[in-house]
């Protein structure tokens, strides 16, 4: 239940759970706002789009029956990249550019608690990475439509699992921004990426007899201690499954969105932790 | 009852930063104690780098005090509730500038939990309050300094403060600016809101505020209510008399000796002396007898700008540069 402040003619209603998820809608609100607003977001989405659509020229090269083929591999690709790209670009500047600009300082002595704002900051910019996915797709159905495809239940399963390894980087990159700079986060961030990428292809190189992890002992603590802090995203990558036809079990969904969903609350909750502390100098 | 009505009391805050490669530590505030009781208001005032939006920042709870203790409203700065009774004007304020004066207004009010009708009728009244009616569906990105420290003042006030908190809030605005901001802030005082406000125009402080804290260097060096500080009731007269050239040096001579006078400035034949009024009657009989001149009397009091160079300024070596205190980082 909300209680409420009343304060000499006018009535603050800043207590209880209903005033906390106002005060982080309204900063998930206007983070939206914001990030709608850069061109660097709009520069991708345009490129992506032109890049859909010059797949089906593409196609066109290909052989007859790898044309639909050739148009469902190129957006299964390039769809998350540019997503991952862009929750990267925007993630790393996220907290930095709100104490760079000085805004934070006339926001927080509100009465709203870090952690409301860290968490509308990182709802806002999820609505708007789950916008650039939809609307992607869209184009992308759009796309294979025109080749004569269909955008079936397997395609959307992709690119919801795509959504939690979205949402993985996005937690990552707020941890990062809270903790750094900008470049540093970034490139942190991209390195999360890139090592969650390849984590299995880590795992095989220490349980083969031969090679530098399953050789050197200080390459094998680090390959040890990679696969644990970096989360696994291959488990989020289903395109290899569906270029070769394996439908995959309905518990490989939930077990996989579990297993994303919980680093990604792993994330925020360290993030919270590191904001809740800082000096906002 | 004393007590509920401390809304602010800081009790020997102080922060230490570390700054640097090798984390040098930096002390920017040190035993800062001081109460603002309900309806007061209190000058916050201090060189650059003394450490007054350290303070201000630790008393909003944006930056953790090292030491020390902050009441806010008689709560932690951390408590919500506590904030929600402080309208705060940044230095230099800074809104996201794709935002209209109507919007940032409304983002605020939002934050407050002001239900919508109360938001669409107190924001444009606060904006035309501050002079911005005519802007208010504008972005802030062609704003000047001024205006956005308008729209700053605004949001100050939207959810009707009982204590405002204000950082250099005069800075950036013209003269008219300046004027009405400060017939603003005295009409805000009328209305019985308490007042924190650090500036360097140091008149303002004086036209506004029932007490001063004057920090130098993160420490406080002088602080309590100006009337005290700045020795009102003692009665002191400030005399220019011009010495006829032939008998100068035994004018002076007589001049000095009567009791108090004290030579505050010397311009060749021209006298600046300061002196009790009741020795007024003593010098005007000694000037005739000295055949010399009274070119100008006037009743003199200390100002806070002559308190503020004694007690900041107070080391200042031959090459203007301010030597620095025993104990500090600099």
């Amino acid at each position: 239940m909300s209680v409420q402040t009343t304060h000499d003619k006018l009535t603050l209603r800043i207590d209880g759970p209903v005033a906390a998820f106002s005060r982080i809608f309204t900063v998930a609100g206007n983070t939206l706002r914001e990030a709608g607003r850069n061109k660097l977001f709009f520069g991708l989405l345009g490129v992506t789009i032109l890049m859909l659509i010059f797949s089906v020229l593409l196609s066109d090269l290909a052989l007859a029956d790898q044309k639909i083929r050739l148009v469902t591999d190129f957006g299964l690709a390039v769809i998350p990249l540019v997503c991952i790209a862009t929750a990267v670009l925007l993630g790393a500047v996220l907290l930095y550019k709100e104490i760079d600009r000085k805004t934070l300082y006339a926001i927080l002595p509100k009465p709203i608690r870090r952690s409301e704002f860290l968490l509308g900051k990182f709802l806002g910019l999820s609505l708007l990475l789950f916008g650039q996915l939809i609307l992607l797709a869209v184009c992308w159905a759009g796309v294979l439509h025109l080749r004569g495809g269909t955008f079936s239940m397997a395609l959307a399963q992709a690119l919801g699992l795509n959504y939690i390894e979205i949402l993985l980087v996005t937690s990552a990159a707020l941890f990062f921004s809270a903790l750094s700079r900008p470049v540093l986060s970034g490139v942190l961030t991209l390195g999360v990426f890139l090592v969650g990428r390849i984590t299995y292809v880590i795992n095989d190189l220490m349980q083969a007899t031969k090679g530098a992890f399953a050789e050197v002992p200080a390459m094998r603590a680090l390959g040890r201690v990679l696969v644990a802090i970096v989360p696994d995203l291959s488990t989020f990558n289903i395109a290899d499954e569906l270029q070769a036809g394996v439908s995959l079990p309905p518990d490989y969904f939930v077990h996989a969105t579990l297993y994303g969903l919980s680093w990604v609350g792993f994330f925020v909750a360290l993030s919270l932790i590191v904001f809740e502390r800082r000096d906002l100098v | 009852m004393a007590e509920q009505d401390d809304i602010l009391a800081l009790e020997h805050l102080g922060k230490t930063f570390r700054v640097g490669f090798w984390g040098t530590k930096v002390q920017a505030v040190r035993d800062v104690s001081l109460v603002l009781k309900r309806g007061e208001s209190l000058g916050y005032l201090g060189p650059n780098g003394s450490g007054k939006t350290t303070s201000i920042k630790c008393i909003l709870s944006l930056i953790q005090p090292t030491v020390g203790k902050i009441r806010l409203f008689g709560a932690d700065p951390s408590n919500a509730a506590a904030r929600a009774r402080v309208g705060y004007l940044p230095e230099a304020p800074y809104f996201y500038d794709y935002l209209t004066p109507r919007e940032v207004l409304d983002y605020v009010g939002k934050l407050y939990g002001l239900d919508g009708s109360t938001r669409k009728k107190r924001i444009p009244m606060l904006l035309d309050r501050l002079g911005l009616s005519h802007a208010m569906d504008r972005e802030l990105r062609g704003f000047s300094k001024g205006m956005l420290q308008r729209v700053g003042i605004a949001q100050s006030l939207l959810s009707d403060p009982d204590l405002l908190i204000y950082d250099e809030p005069l800075s950036g605005l013209d003269p008219i600016g300046r004027k009405e901001v400060r017939e603003l802030m005295a009409e805000l005082r009328r209305e019985g809101k308490s007042l924190f406000f650090s500036s360097h125009v140091l008149t303002d402080i004086e036209t506004l505020c029932d007490a001063v804290c004057i920090l130098d260097r993160g420490e406080v060096v002088a602080q309590g209510r100006l009337s005290d500080l700045l020795r009102m009731d003692k009665l002191e007269s400030e005399a220019l008399v011009e010495l006829p050239l032939d008998t100068l040096e035994t004018a002076k001579a007589r001049l000095l000796a009567l009791p108090g006078v004290e030579l505050t400035e010397e311009l060749g034949p021209v006298l600046r002396l300061r002196l009790p009024t009741d020795v007024v009657p003593g010098l005007t009989a000694a000037v005739v007898d000295a055949r010399a001149t009274l070119r100008e009397l006037s009743q003199h009091r200390d100002s806070l700008e002559e308190l503020f160079v004694q007690k900041a300024v107070h080391m200042v070596s031959s090459d203007g540069q301010r030597a620095p205190k025993a104990g500090s980082p600099e």
